[in-house]
């Protein structure tokens, strides 16, 4: 498809739903992320209401257990792997190209599969609730809470499939964004030169790469335990449930920063322009990312420090447990410098990102106090993890995620959000979430245990939990605003400009919304901040040539096929060997259509 | 994974900023995430291999000579794999032909050795769910074999299409070459199982 | 004629020559009898056999992923990303491997660093340090 420009139209931009099912446009799977990812969001949440409803009381009759242990671990992976991770990568697909400089990911038809496929894993993962019970052995999933002895119903294997089917999604985005950010960049656009987004993009995307590969082998294991009858988790025959807790914590510790760094570099992107002021000690807040993601595999066991894991690995996993601390401790510095000094412009984004920094260093610092293992083992499954696991998932990831809302919205639908509800919305969801967790520190330390559903009067639990429970729909109503706001925002015409925010990086130097092509002239990158140096050296932006002849990937059916396929495995691994068969065949029909679809 | 391997979108318009065509830098990258793949399943292996409650174990069952003769198989298949990207990196079609059929041929022997080793070991006693041993050799060794049917049906599908009248387009060469990276792949990470295996049993 | 200058001339080939590969295929041969011969005379070799076996597949492996694969020719870019997997891959092997290692090695040992003394003969027989069955 030749998109003439200069004739600056969307008219010939098709609309309609086959238009979406086959588009490789890294603008429209990145919103289609974002908005799966914001409702799997509202439906995590609601299971996190439910939860809260039941412990708002002594003896609470809401759920019964077994509801309880679905809902609970359902919270958990919806909000992980369906909610943050995917709103994440629907950031990541908009802007990585856009602050790159460049016309799209480098393999359009592969990002489309990474989101057919979530989306088929999400629906794959929420649908156990209607077929036998959903997964109710935690997010992490112990043996033996996950092996068949004690999890009889399907649940655990939804869990299984579920996470294997998403975690091929993932591993296809991430190799995708691996080799954009590393390939695909504008000239001059020089590795120190990349947004700190970007940036922490790159780290994300390796520490997947390298890290999922693990969970497979657990959760293929887990597979067989379940399915064909081995014993890898189960003692009484020889195996050895710690080894899952190993496999699992070597992917899970690593995706604990999966889930931060995102936000990390979002936040790195707002403050500067909303004070005004280039980014403080830029190098030294890469360096920190990167040092984060290396040291990020080496502190997995401290997870496990009560499974007695013997004197010196406790010795060394506590070690590199606060070594750590370091470099998340300077980026937190360098944010504080950023603001120093600054015109600092006080919008819902500069609220959203100011609210990181602080509630993620709570949440940092009572992490590191579990860095120790005799206090590792007075706060272990209590409470106060939940308390820590909190402040740094909602009080750091999301907080970061509606910072980047606000930010990036006026570029993705060319309309501002409206400020007063944000900053309403903002307001209501900071107390919100400081009533709800941080009680959570008292109950732990008064030794309230994690995953119960349900305690008795006389334990002197009661008013910190009615707190939380008063907190919990605090926030819902926060979020409620939030969806309020975007619809009436949605509804008034396009007000934002190409550059509302006066922004430093590539992503406002083209339309808001951009065009498909996402930029006339791919630009020329001169400094760190390439707007603002341009902008102070009287640096015109390139001027669009008359025969602009620039070339899209066309739309293609073919990622929506293989992902069907990749389905169908998944569901036939749990039912029946035909399915299993038939979506392979229709997987390698795919594979083979996609290999010999031209691309010119 | 096996669509990843097949991505065929050209790079873009303008050159890439390493000079490295996408496509090869993704399996490298990939290849950098199937290390951890195997050092998963290999670690499992070691951790469980003295953990048999019950026989058999590794010394008693493992067949040297066999398994010897396969993994010689799997090496010459490199050899035919690098000799068919030589041929498509300097035109000579009927090389490279030979030399993929060549090697789905040696990947195909090496299956075979495998399967008349499993059905062995089966009538030998040794199941999937018999011991530990049992248990991670064969969920090791199956997915190595996974890997090598992938790998097959991979340079199949290559071998089908460069058969067609516009045979594999301008970047014939990178692509053999790009099968070749995952199909030597998957025989040094033979190199290393056959070596901690078959050669160090105890 | 197939050659097709044109579609190649951005693609570097690697400089080795047919006969080359056959010759890297032949080293890999005979250095894959050598394993064998090892492996059937332990007790000629006794405690250096698993460290020389290691050092052999090492060599093939280096010698595939340097010249089949043509990591030497390549940008120094492909090496280091691929470097990524194969040093945590092998560090996470000898990782587990040693923490499980040490899981029953310090269950026997236990009482020892308990009592902190060379007591431990003397706590030991009281049964406080039954060897696991598994870990």
């Amino acid at each position: 498809m030749a998109t003439a420009i200069g004739v600056m139209t969307h008219a010939e931009e098709d609309t309609g739903l086959w238009s979406w099912l086959t588009t490789v446009d890294h603008k429209r799977i990145g919103a289609v992320y974002t908005v799966a990812g914001f409702i799997f969001f509202m439906i995590g949440g609601l299971e996190a209401v439910a939860v809260r409803t039941q412990l708002a009381v002594p003896n609470g009759t809401v759920l019964d257990a077994d509801r309880y242990n679905q809902f609970f671990t359902m919270h958990a992976l919806t909000m992980i792997f369906l909610a943050i991770m995917p709103m994440g990568a629907g950031f990541f697909n908009y802007f990585i190209p856009l602050q790159i400089g460049a016309r799209d990911v480098a393999f359009p038809r592969l990002n489309a599969l990474s989101l057919w496929i979530f989306l088929g894993g999400g629906l794959l993962l929420n649908s156990s609730f209607f077929l036998g019970g959903a997964p109710n052995g935690g997010w992490f999933g112990y043996a033996p809470l996950s092996s068949i002895e004690y999890a009889k119903t399907s649940g655990m294997t939804f869990y299984v499939v579920g996470l294997l089917t998403l975690g091929l999604s993932t591993l296809i985005a991430s190799l995708n964004f691996a080799v954009t950010i590393i390939n695909m960049r504008a000239p001059g656009m020089s590795m120190m030169r990349l947004p700190v987004f970007i940036w922490m993009v790159l780290v994300v995307a390796f520490l997947l790469i390298l890290s999922l590969p693990v969970l497979t082998v657990g959760l293929l294991q887990l597979y067989f335990d379940r399915v064909w009858g081995t014993s890898f988790f189960s003692p009484a025959t020889g195996g050895d449930p710690i080894l899952w807790q190993h496999i699992f914590w070597i992917f899970g510790h690593p995706e604990v920063y999966v889930l931060i760094l995102p936000s990390m570099g979002i936040v790195s992107e707002v403050l500067p322009v909303m004070s005004k002021k280039p980014l403080f000690g830029y190098s030294a807040i890469v360096f920190a990312g990167a040092a984060i993601g290396v040291l990020g595999f080496g502190v997995w066991a401290h997870h496990m420090f009560t499974t007695g894991l013997g004197p010196v690995p406790q010795v060394v996993f506590s070690a590199s447990t606060m070594a750590i601390g370091i470099p998340t401790g300077i980026k937190i510095f360098n944010w504080l410098g950023t603001m120093y000094g600054g015109n600092i412009r006080f919008v819902t984004a500069t609220y959203f990102s100011v609210a990181f920094i602080a509630l993620f260093t709570i949440g940092g610092i009572s992490g590191v106090m579990h860095a120790s293992p005799p206090i590792d083992g007075h706060h272990q499954d209590s409470y106060f993890v939940v308390a820590h696991l909190h402040y740094v998932l909602f009080g750091g990831a999301i907080m970061g995620i509606f910072a980047g809302l606000f930010y990036w919205f006026p570029k993705m639908s060319g309309r501002m959000l409206d400020e007063t509800l944000g900053k309403i919305g903002f307001w209501i969801m900071f107390v919100g979430m400081n009533l709800t967790f941080f009680p959570m520190h008292f109950l732990g330390l008064a030794g309230m245990p994690r995953r119960i559903y349900t305690y008795d009067a006389d334990l002197g639990w009661d008013t910190w939990n009615m707190v939380a429970t008063i907190g919990s729909y605090t926030i819902a109503t926060s979020v409620l605003i939030f969806v309020i706001n975007v619809i009436k925002t949605m509804r008034k015409d396009k007000d934002a400009g190409d550059d509302p925010w006066g922004g430093a990086t590539l992503e406002w130097a083209t339309s808001s919304p951009p065009p498909a092509h996402d930029f006339d002239v791919i630009p020329e990158v001169r400094d760190r901040d390439p707007l603002w140096y341009d902008r102070d050296h009287g640096i015109a932006r390139a001027a669009v040539p008359e025969h602009n002849h620039i070339h899209m990937p066309p739309p293609s059916y073919f990622p929506l096929i293989v992902a069907l396929g990749a389905l169908l495995i998944a569901v036939g691994s749990m039912t029946h060997l035909s399915v299993l068969g038939l979506g392979a065949v229709i997987a390698i029909y795919g594979v083979w259509g996609w290999a010999l679809e031209p691309t010119d | 994974m096996a669509a990843a391997a097949h991505e065929t979108q050209p790079a873009t318009q303008h050159a890439t900023t390493t000079g490295i065509d996408n496509r090869k830098v993704m399996m490298w990258i990939f290849l950098a995430s199937e290390c951890l793949f195997f050092g998963a399943l290999i670690s499992t292996y070691l951790i469980f291999k003295g953990d048999s409650l019950v026989g058999p174990y590794p010394k008693e069952i493992l067949n040297i000579p066999v398994t010897s003769t396969s993994t010689f198989v799997l090496l010459m298949s490199s050899l035919t794999m690098v000799l068919a990207v030589y041929g498509a990196q300097h035109g000579r079609l009927g090389m490279m032909k030979v030399m993929l059929l060549a090697t789905i041929l040696l990947g195909l022997g090496f299956l075979g050795f495998q399967a008349y080793e499993f059905t062995e070991f089966v009538h030998e006693g040794l199941g999937l769910t018999t011991n530990q041993f049992g248990t991670s050799f064969f969920v090791l060794t199956g997915f190595h074999g996974t890997h090598v049917a992938v790998g097959v049906l991979y340079l199949l599908s290559l071998l089908v299409a460069s058969n067609r009248r516009t045979g594999l387009g301008r970047d014939r060469a990178l692509h053999i070459d790009i099968a070749g990276l995952y199909w030597h792949f998957v025989d040094v990470v033979w190199i290393v199982i056959f070596t901690i295996i078959y050669l160090i049993p105890n | 004629m197939s050659h097709d200058a044109h579609a190649e001339s951005h693609e570097e080939h690697p400089p080795t020559t047919i006969r080359e590969y056959v010759m890297i295929g032949f080293v890999l041969f005979v250095v894959t009898v050598v394993e064998l011969w090892v492996s059937y005379n332990e007790q000629i070799l006794g405690s250096t056999m698993i460290p020389v076996l290691f050092v052999l597949s090492a060599f093939k492996f280096a010698v595939v992923v340097a010249m089949f694969m043509h990591l030497r020719f390549e940008h120094s870019l492909l090496w280091k990303l691929f470097s990524f997997g194969l040093i945590l891959g092998t560090a996470m092997i000898i990782a587990l491997t040693a923490l499980f290692w040490h899981d029953r090695t310090d269950a026997v040992g236990g009482p020892e660093y308990h009592t902190g003394s060379t007591q431990a003969e003397a706590s030991a027989p009281g049964g406080a340090a039954p060897a696991p069955a598994k870990h």
